[in-house]
């Protein structure tokens, strides 16, 4: 065959042209070295080398020699020869392009510049190299001390609050803010009123406006009583939680192709939501997210908080092609999240290149990345609550051993034991069942699907649970000691906790057996099949393809044994003979395959086996007896009982007597009560779980590589070296006695690293590690959120790139306090919500808005749109609406009444409402929402159909009042004030016109109220944080 | 005297509407006046690029799927030759099927010369090969993924990872509205319940931009933007009066942005009235429906969707996007099996209409600043992929895009695919090519559009992007 190669691409070369030089040249030069050695040498020096030659080259740009400086940086040329105006070093330098040079100085001054363009027109030429040894460089960054004197870097500074004898400041934190306006010549605002006081504080703490009757009850107590109740409601959790899942970028499902749910991961929102509440230290609470399985496997608090590394998008189908890149890309999405949401260090960006901006290589990426490289998504099940389980068990064994005693107390009285041996001469053969059939000993029973559990009952009975999957396949296994078993019986049982009490666990209660598989185990790889010849049930749908023959016919998963057309919610048998008789060998077991696969989801959901060696057993249900029974009954014939048989013949003696009864009755109530554990499926990130199914399991993804590489320019095909987890250089902070972070796990500890034990411990170690610049953000992340601005601008950005803090004595000390108040986040809140700076009013005024117009400094407390979700829980909760369930599964139900915080996050259907009010998409870390007014906001007030359900609900509420109550009681619901009289005339004009329009409606005053209780809703002044 | 009676008068609106959608001069006025708030309240402002570009606006005609090269636009007559045998070397782990490769497959269809330039163009476009003269073609289209939600976000945001600003959205971030009764940016997606393209919704999503620029999904189905009608038991009096109320109350604030969000009820108001309008294609005569194919029942579907787009445009809508086809394999371009009645069924569907599409635009001189975009998210082998009746698997390797109007060379073709086209060879043109080359026609230098973000810069090219030069005019 003739075979055709591959073509070669054709590449056009394009030609390069010299540039000619002008005849001058020489002089040129002359006069540019000149030039060079006066003021350019210097300056580079000064002002650039460091970051560009010697200690680093950012953006790949190295300018200690004309030759490397020719040779430009990543983002292309620095300077052009040709063109010396269109360089782009000069547009740096001067300011016309980002990132202005020298970043975080002063520009250079006028003349320097100029210097520098006539430098470059004449060629830039340098006398000699800027550095001596050039070779001895190294070609990587190097972290240096002088990177550690960056302000977020550095140990947090020792400052007290600068002396005040302003009345105005109430606590430290005013007197830091004052003295920052002092000296920017502003004055703070004077507090706000009681009743925005009082809004405020709940809208902040706690997301919901103060209903009339906790408004009334705040008016009449200290602030710092309403805020200590406040921190201590349920709710606290809910408002604040949704805060950090921002910055987690918390979702519920895979995103990409399929986005397939994340049905286990809300246990991670509900960690949140209770860490916040109990106050949990915000040390524990990083160290439960990044090793919550290693320092306390045994909390289900610290497992469900693992939730936070795996909450990231990952693809749900992958080609070979892609595995080991998307397994990269998580990696990058673990790192580069804990990065920015407790660091707030962009380590993502160094996963190409040395970071260009702050102080970290690519190595030390590529070693924080390394900490997560067996770290996979699993889903497990968890105690939930493993304290409250431990102690009713405790409680049930007590009571129960009491009564079981009761019962054996009676059972060895002498006169019970005595009728029980008359009982055995006499009655005992005729008493005890003569049943055909023996139960087979169940030694393990299993289905082919993960969802579905099987357990076996008191009764020998097989009871199915989970969710049903389309098909499967029972695997029971059993022995018997019966010989020369003839039948094999398979019950079809009902329970009342079945679809229409089963016996099948399909939704009209059917099952359908598709094939059945009786096999003789010798060994695993010897397993010899019996042959059915003939079937009867007691019931079946139909004769053909329904039938009980077709269970064991030709045809395995197309036809097979059904109930239905009569037979649903009746107990079933079907009886198969078996073409030779059986007896067991010693050690062999009895092996079935139940089939259900001819229609989705009819597996059966309670069933028993047994066997029979009679000529003739009766096609019927029930009548089983046990093999210790069979066994017993043959030994009454001989007369000879060992204790074991009269212990499995005493029942069947004392089911006659009255008071034995009322005894095991007592002792079987207290067994169905036994407390069971509340195990719930919880999705964990962990190692040496099982991994999460993945759509791309059947083409062998492995879920993770045992090794991760350090990676040239992130490129899995160009791996350099294995790369050791590690810490970032920059963030050790005595290099000299650096200790070790690193944890070694227990010695009878198999299944993690416990490298993110290490991890946990470097990013929260205080004294040495990352724990300064972590309560930095923090602190500072909390400040954010109670201003509208944190004290740095940039919460996810604390490296050179962000924004400098507006009150970098008062974050420090802030950080410092929490640090030594056991980082303790409640006591922070307090301090905030007590100072004069938060009770501020919020009133503008020109002449401060002119100094300040972004209120950086805290002239005034920032008026601010409400987030998406708290505007849509304002509403539910003045409408009287909110169902305030807690935790558990979310919905995407856009009518559902708890908090938004419940909204399912599923990220190919994020939830309208919550979008339109800018809730971020659960992609990657959020430090800051943007706040935005557009039409579509509007039109949802106007034209929503939940928002107009709402309303009349409010309406609804109030209807019955006379129209001037019911406007000051939609005041005191909405706004959490009365009207003032113009408002009140308004309003009522309004109700009596719009009701006047609807009057051939009936209830037109209740149209009018609805239609006014959504005006209340629009106003700004019920979106707005006062 | 009615309190509300002037309320809505054009002086008042062109004196208070600002925020969302507003227009060029109306916006520049109100920041004169220092009326508008800053960019956080008015994120939709109109914005001047770096420069003029030659298009005002964009329609996307997304071939989803992954359009064959081979079968469309790109003549492989060596293909044909080389049909039915094995291609040494070839990495079986190409396309998505690693395991049923089968030989080189000529393509099921004939090729014929059109228009001026010659173009041979497939039979599949009867009537679109008509308008070849004014397209571009890019044969040498390449990409980083062989899958296709990764493949479809490398063509929407340049990076085949999820997350990231479509082209839509930088291109709304970066222009702001024209528009100020309809969205910026609008996406239609097959309405023939054949689902989603892969990724959904992210797609068109707005990424780590605030999610105003996200694009605007037309419901198939029903009222296309949600809460755009007044409520069912309102007349347009109470509501008004509900509005007038609502300003009464809100009284005359200090702060810009509270202003603004006044301003915002009142604009909300027109909206209503103004969008519905746009989307009833029903207004149009009978020959234009004609022109589209609306009312040919293999084609009516996406026929309604290009004159929608035109009458978008028309009001000032910056991007449109239009998906063909809906999810994958049978439902859309991505012929794994029979790529014969695949891209013959897929081609009636939309032949047609964005035949009807181009002659409308030009004949309306929209064209020449209406950039047209025509592509998928890759190509596919020129292979077969073994099947009942034979398919064709993914290419990332190889694909043909054309652009037409807004500033593109009509009749040209730039780069070449190798002789059988599986990979692109000649003059390749990356993802982030194209993308700069959209960005260009619009004004941008896609080197300067850039959003801070965690401490980075992003750009929609990243650190790649040539603009493709040669095929504008």
């Amino acid at each position: 065959m003739r075979k055709l190669f591959l073509l070669l691409s054709i590449f056009v070369s394009s030609a390069i042209t010299a540039q000619e030089l002008p005849t001058s040249h020489a002089e040129r030069m002359k006069a540019g070295t000149g030039l060079f050695q006066k003021s350019i040498r210097p300056a580079l020096i000064e002002s650039c080398l460091k970051c560009h030659g010697d200690e680093k080259i950012r953006s790949g740009l190295d300018i200690s020699s004309r030759e490397l400086l020719l040779k430009g940086g990543d983002t292309g040329d620095a300077i052009d020869l040709a063109k010396p105006e269109n360089s782009f070093l000069l547009a740096l330098i001067k300011h016309e392009e980002e990132p202005e040079m020298p970043p975080k100085k002063d520009k250079l001054s006028n003349p320097l510049i100029a210097d520098f363009q006539k430098w470059i027109e004449l060629g830039a030429p340098y006398d000699k190299p800027l550095l001596e040894k050039k070779t001895d460089r190294p070609e990587e960054m190097r972290v240096t001390d002088s990177d550690r004197e960056f302000w977020s870097f550095k140990p947090l500074a020792l400052d007290t609050p600068p002396a005040g004898d302003d009345d105005w400041a109430r606590t430290e934190i005013d007197q830091f803010v004052l003295a920052t306006l002092d000296k920017n010549k502003l004055a703070p605002n004077p507090p706000a009123s009681e009743h925005a006081r009082i809004r405020r504080a709940y809208l902040d703490v706690i997301g919901l406006p103060p209903t009339p009757e906790q408004l009334k009850a705040a008016l009449a107590m200290p602030h710092a009583d309403l805020v200590d109740q406040l921190l201590a409601s349920p709710h606290y959790g809910e408002r604040w939680a949704r805060h950090w899942l921002d910055a987690a970028r918390f979702g519920e499902s895979h995103g990409f192709e399929q986005d397939y749910d994340r049905k286990f991961a809300y246990h991670y929102r509900d960690f949140v939501i209770k860490a916040l509440n109990a106050d949990m230290p915000w040390n524990q609470f990083v160290r439960y997210q990044l090793a919550g399985d290693e320092i306390a496997p045994d909390d289900p608090l610290a497992m469900m908080a693992t939730g936070f590394l795996g909450a990231g998008v990952f693809p749900t189908q992958l080609t070979e092609k892609e595995f080991e890149s998307a397994r990269y890309d998580e990696l990058d999405d673990m790192a580069a999240t804990t990065g920015t949401a407790m660091l707030g260090l962009t380590i993502g960006c160094a996963r190409c290149h040395d970071h260009k901006f702050d102080p970290i290589p690519v190595k030390d990426y590529y070693r924080f990345a390394s900490t997560f490289t067996k770290t996979i998504r699993s889903e497990i099940d968890i105690e939930l609550d493993p304290d409250g389980y431990r102690k009713a068990s405790e409680t049930w064994e007590t009571g129960h051993s009491k009564l079981v005693s009761k019962k054996s107390v009676y059972e060895s009285k002498p006169e019970v034991i005595k009728a029980f041996n008359e009982w055995t001469k006499t009655d005992a053969a005729t008493m005890v069942s003569e049943s055909d059939w023996t139960m087979l000993n169940v030694t393990g029973a299993e289905s082919s699907q993960r969802a579905t559990t099987l357990t076996q009952q008191d009764d020998g009975a097989i009871f199915a649970t989970g969710k049903t999957p389309a098909k499967e396949t029972y695997l029971v296994k059993t022995n018997t000691q019966l010989k020369d078993i003839q039948f094999v019986r398979i019950e079809a049982l009902t329970d009342l906790s079945m679809k229409r009490n089963g016996p099948g666990r399909a939704g009209n209660g059917n099952f359908a057996l598709s094939n059945l598989k009786v096999l003789v185990v010798e060994a695993e790889d010897k397993k010899q099949p019996l042959k059915i010849v003939s079937a009867e049930a007691t019931h079946q749908q139909n004769t053909q393809n329904l039938s009980v023959a077709s269970a064991f016919d030709s045809n395995v998963d197309a036809t097979g044994w059904a109930v239905d057309a009569g037979g649903i919610g009746i107990d079933q048998a079907a009886v198969f003979k078996l073409e030779k008789p059986l007896t067991l060998k010693s050690g062999n077991s009895l092996n079935f395959e139940l089939r259900f696969a001819n229609n989705g989801q009819h597996s059966l959901g309670k069933f028993r086996l047994s066997v029979s060696a009679a000529e003739n057993p009766a096609v019927a249900v029930g009548g089983g007896k046990s093999e210790a029974l069979t066994e017993a009954q043959a030994a009454l014939l001989t007369g000879v009982l060992t204790p074991e048989h009269r212990k499995t013949l005493f029942p069947h003696f004392a089911k006659s007597d009255a008071k034995w009864n009322k005894f095991d009755a007592v002792v079987r109530e207290s067994l169905a009560a036994k407390p069971q554990p509340d195990m719930t499926k919880v999705q964990v990130t962990s190692e040496g779980f099982p991994p999460t199914k993945h759509h791309a399991d059947g083409r062998g993804f492995p879920h993770f590589y045992p090794e991760t590489h350090l990676l040239n320019r992130g490129d899995p095909n160009q791996k350099l070296a294995v790369s050791e987890p590690g810490f970032l250089q920059v963030l050790m902070r005595n290099d000299k006695s650096t200790p070790d972070w690193r944890e070694a796990p227990p010695s009878n500890w198999k299944r993690t690293t416990y490298h993110r034990h290490g991890l946990a411990n470097w990013i929260t170690d205080a004294e040495n590690g990352a724990g300064h610049l972590l309560a930095r953000v923090a602190v500072n992340r909390i400040w954010h959120h109670h201003f509208g601005r944190g004290i740095v601008a940039t919460p996810n950005d604390f490296g050179l790139q962000g924004t400098l803090p507006s009150h970098p004595e008062l974050l420090d000390y802030l950080a410092r306090r929490f640090i030594a108040n056991g980082w303790n986040i409640k006591a922070l809140h307090r301090d905030i919500l007590l100072s004069s700076t938060w009770q501020q009013s919020s009133a503008s005024s020109p002449e401060k808005a002119t100094i300040d117009p972004d209120n950086q400094f805290l002239w005034r407390f920032t008026p601010r749109r409400l987030e998406a979700e708290i505007v849509r829980d304002s509403i539910l909760s003045a409408a009287g609406q909110l169902d305030t369930t807690m935790y558990g599964p979310g919905t995407l139900n856009e009518s559902q009444q708890r908090r938004s915080v419940y909204f399912m996050i599923k990220r190919s259907r994020l939830v309208p409402m919550m979008q339109i009010f800018d809730q971020p998409e659960p992609l990657a870390s959020q430090g800051s929402r943007p706040s935005t007014t557009i039409a579509p906001q509007a039109l949802l007030f106007m034209n929503n159909a939940e928002v107009i359900k709402w309303a009349r609900l409010l309406a609804a509420e109030v209807a019955a009042k006379n129209p001037d109550d019911a406007i000051r009681e939609l005041y005191l619901r909405t706004v959490s004030r009365g009207p003032n009289e113009e408002e009140l005339q308004n309003n009522r004009e309004f109700i009596a016109a719009q009701s006047a329009s609807y009057n051939s409606v009936k209830n037109s005053q209740q149209l009018a109220l609805a239609d006014l209780c959504q005006v209340l809703f629009s106003l700004n002044e019920f979106v707005y944080l006062p | 005297m009615n309190p509300y009676s002037d309320l809505f008068s054009r002086r008042d609106l062109l004196q208070r509407a600002g925020a969302g959608f507003g227009s060029v001069g109306l916006a520049s006025m109100l920041a004169q006046e220092g009326l508008l708030a800053k960019d956080a309240s008015d994120p939709l402002a109109p914005k001047k690029a770096h420069f003029d570009g030659k298009a005002k606006s964009v329609i996307w005609l997304f071939i989803n799927g992954g359009p064959s090269q081979v079968d469309t636009w790109d003549y492989k007559p060596e293909l044909a030759k080389v049909d039915g045998q094995e291609l040494e070397g070839f990495d079986k782990e190409t396309g998505f099927f690693s395991k049923s490769v089968g030989p080189l497959m000529k393509s099921p269809f004939e090729f014929a010369p059109r228009g001026e330039c010659g173009k041979m163009v497939s039979s599949i476009f009867p009537k679109l090969g008509e308008h070849v003269d004014k397209m571009a073609f890019i044969h040498s289209g390449h990409t980083e993924s062989n899958n296709h939600s990764p493949a479809l976000f490398m063509m929407n945001s340049g990076q085949p990872r999820m997350g990231l600003p479509c082209v839509g959205s930088w291109v709304t971030y970066g222009l702001g509205s024209e528009s100020r009764d309809l969205p910026a940016f609008v996406v239609m997606s097959d309405p023939l319940d054949r689902g989603l393209p892969k990724g959904s919704a992210a797609n068109w999503g707005a990424g780590f931009l605030p999610s105003v620029y996200q694009g605007t999904w037309l419901k198939p189905k029903g009222a296309p933007i949600d809460n755009l009608s007044r409520p069912g038991h309102m007349n347009i009096e109470q509501q008004q009066r509900q509005l007038a109320l609502m300003k009464k109350l809100n009284g005359s604030p200090v702060d810009a942005e509270l202003e603004a969000r006044i301003k915002s009820f009142e604009l909300a108001y027109r909206m209503q009235n103004a969008a519905p309008e746009a989307f009833d294609i029903d207004r149009e005569p009978e020959h234009i429906k004609k022109l589209y194919g609306v009312g040919e029942k293999h084609c009516d579907h996406f026929a309604r969707q290009c004159l929608t787009a035109r009458r978008m445009v028309e009001r000032g809508v910056r991007f449109v996007q239009i998906y063909s086809g809906g999810m994958e394999n049978q439902r859309s371009w991505d012929g794994h099996s029979d790529i014969k009645g695949n891209h013959s069924q897929f081609a009636g569907e939309s032949d047609t209409p964005i035949a009807g599409l181009l002659e409308d635009l030009e004949q309306r001189g929209l064209l020449k600043d209406t950039l047209v975009i025509w592509g998928g998210e890759f190509g596919r082998l020129p292979l077969s992929q073994k099947s009942k009746k034979p398919g064709r698997d993914h290419n990332p390797h190889c694909f043909t895009t054309w652009m037409a109007g807004g500033g593109i060379k009509g009749g040209v073709s730039y780069g070449e695919s190798d002789e059988i086209g599986h990979h692109a060879a000649v003059d390749k043109a990356h993802v982030n090519d194209i993308h700069a080359t959209i960005l260009h026609q619009l004004g941008f230098d896609h080197k300067k559009l850039t959003y801070e973000y965690n401490g980075r810069r992003f750009r929609l090219t990243d650190v790649g992007g040539n603009v493709i030069k040669p095929i504008l005019t």
